[in-house]
């Protein structure tokens, strides 16, 4: 169920250990009493809530895994993703796989959802070069080329289309992991690893709403996400010039529509305050 | 009146059957010297099941070699009555998702064709699947099969069968009588598959099977095994019980004239261990699970167990 457990929001990817750390931290020195009690005599005052950032996640443990895939699977199939680009997504790719990783034919048994599962690891992998680009100093490059730190939302865009790019290489045999991952027995765990994806994307940009705000961008990073996927399997340009650009206007759009749902929002709440203090001049109990 | 002959060729060639397979083994006994009946006594003391009944080890195996010389001829037209024919539905699923047969061009001499070894496949059921799969599927005409089986009449069945396939008399398709427990004519680490299919159940010591297999088995070959398993719907379990307790052995007495080998089947089906004590046996072998490693058919009235030896 370690996959159930990604899908959660990682607000935070660098620890941070907050006060409290700090304190368990100090209560566990046994060494030196006095300190323990001068700081459990005199409490610092808290400085948490005018952070940005509070973790949700527990910093004392490191990050789940990618995928769960044990070392047999894991060598098969990082073998088979050399012949995708030739083969696709196929269960001879996985055969070639096993072969080049010194297994027999029949090992692919290791693997029960044969090729989804080789699709399922391209996803996870692609995912974990995501992260360590940025850990790489995706940002610090982008932000230089642009010349001025970026935002939230660029850094977004700018995410969601590094992980088209890793695509590049199986842009030709991508419609085909796509209609895999559409069969009905496949589209629960698809979905997983779209919304572990997004989360990735909004985590680590840095985004750190802790309301239902989350959730609504999430969904619409995915949506994104998903329908650009579509687009590049079309894309004849080398680069996905195309690509960028429709993912681009998918931003616009976004922020069109979330200006105008603000916009609506603003028009209901403004009424409804009216009608609100209408009933009250009237001399209604409300 | 055909069937009535029938039936009671049946019962003659039945009760011949039984009466080779259960020679009493005398008692030893000596009065001069206490030596050798105490040492015989622990190894008759090892008790194992029979269905319901508890049986020493010593005679499991003769039993069931008389249940199966009993049912041999009629196994294929009982099994279509009592699984309703479901059991081809299963056979076909078990050697479509094993995938026999080399898919690619061999680089290796090692590459030509799988061996296949199918332990309790007398009759040829998953062997010829696994042929016809390997030669129209895969276009593989190297794949061979070893049909091993403990049953010198579940044996004669398949060789029967064998004559209306391609494969009769050709070097894909051969026939041993072994128990699997023990095959010391088969070398280690030289099989590419290694299946059984409603066998398992039958064995005296299902450990030391697993344990053989892991032995004859290439790194990286695989145990595929399908066998009866508990169901886990609560409704579809009763149904299922009552059908087995009450119209296998009837089918069992009217179609092939002996009620007690099925009503030895369905106690077996009842005591064979369920889908994760199974998977812990595999495990315990020495075997890698993939996923879950097994797979329900029918809600879990049959399942699919996988184990595959690691790469040392």
């Amino acid at each position: 169920m370690a996959h159930l457990t990604r899908t959660l929001p990682k607000r935070l990817f660098r620890p941070i250990p907050t006060p409290f750390i700090h304190q368990t931290n100090q209560l566990s020195t046994t060494t030196r009493p006095t300190t323990t009690t001068t700081h459990l005599t005199t409490p610092r005052p808290n400085t948490v809530p005018h952070q940005n950032q509070r973790p949700y996640h527990s910093t004392l443990h490191a990050r789940l895994p990618d995928h769960t895939y044990t070392n047999s699977q894991t060598a098969i199939l990082s073998a088979a993703l050399d012949f995708v680009p030739t083969t696709g997504f196929t269960l001879e790719s996985l055969t070639h796989g096993a072969r080049s990783a010194g297994f027999l034919d029949v090992s692919v048994q290791l693997l029960p959802r044969r090729e989804f599962d080789l699709i399922l690891f391209w996803l996870a992998s692609r995912r974990g070069l995501l992260r360590s680009k940025v850990e790489d100093g995706l940002f610090t490059r982008l932000a230089a080329e642009a010349g001025k730190e970026l935002s939230v939302d660029e850094k977004v865009k700018a995410l969601v289309l590094e992980r088209l790019k890793l695509n590049k290489d199986v842009k030709g045999v991508w419609q085909d992991a796509l209609a895999q991952m559409s069969l009905l027995a496949n589209i629960p765990l698809s979905l997983t690893e779209l919304h572990a994806l997004s989360s990735d994307i909004l985590t680590l940009a840095g985004d750190d709403a802790v309301d239902a705000s989350w959730y609504t961008r999430r969904l619409a990073v995915a949506g994104i996400y998903a329908s650009s996927e579509v687009v590049m399997t079309r894309d004849p340009t080398a680069e996905l010039v195309e690509t960028a650009a429709f993912v681009e206007r998918r931003f616009e759009d976004s922020r069109a529509v979330k200006e105008k749902i603000g916009t609506v929002g603003e028009i209901v709440g403004f009424g409804w305050n009216t009608a609100i203090g209408l009933g009250r001049s009237w001399g209604m109990k409300i | 009146m055909s069937t009535m002959s029938t039936r009671s060729a049946w019962r003659a060639l039945h009760y011949s059957a039984k009466r080779r397979a259960f020679q009493p083994t005398t008692a030893y006994r000596c009065f001069s010297c206490s030596t050798r009946s105490n040492e015989q006594k622990p190894e008759q003391d090892r008790m194992t099941h029979f269905g319901f009944t508890n049986v020493p080890e010593s005679e499991k195996e003769s039993r069931v070699g008389a249940v199966f010389s009993s049912v041999a001829a009629s196994y294929d037209r009982m099994n279509d009555l009592m699984s309703l024919g479901i059991h081809r539905l299963w056979k076909d699923h078990f050697v479509r998702s094993l995938n026999p047969g080399a898919c690619l061009p061999a680089l290796t001499a090692d590459q030509r064709g799988w061996n296949i070894l199918d332990i309790a496949g007398g009759t040829g059921d998953i062997a010829f699947r696994m042929l016809d799969h390997a030669t129209n599927v895969n276009h593989d005409m190297d794949t061979r099969v070893t049909i091993s089986d403990i049953n010198a009449d579940m044996l004669a069945e398949g060789r029967k069968r064998s004559l209306d396939t391609p494969y009769y008399n050709t070097s894909r398709l051969s026939f041993v009588e072994a128990n699997a427990e023990h095959m010391p004519h088969i070398p280690d680490n030289s099989v590419d598959l290694y299946t059984v299919v409603f066998g398992i159940r039958n064995f005296t010591d299902k450990q030391a099977a697993l344990n053989e297999a892991f032995r004859v088995l290439k790194p990286g070959g695989v145990f595929a095994c399908m066998e009866f398993s508990k169901v886990d719907n609560p409704v579809l379990d009763g149904i299922y019980k009552r059908w087995n307790f009450s119209a296998i052995p009837l089918i069992g007495q009217v179609v092939a004239g002996d009620r007690d080998s099925y009503q030895y089947l369905v106690e077996s089906i009842e005591r064979f261990p369920s889908q994760e004590e199974f998977r812990g046996m595999i495990q315990k072998a020495g075997f890698l699970i993939p996923g879950q490693g097994y797979e329900n058919l029918t809600g879990g009235i049959a399942a699919i167990h996988k184990g595959i030896k690691p790469r040392a």
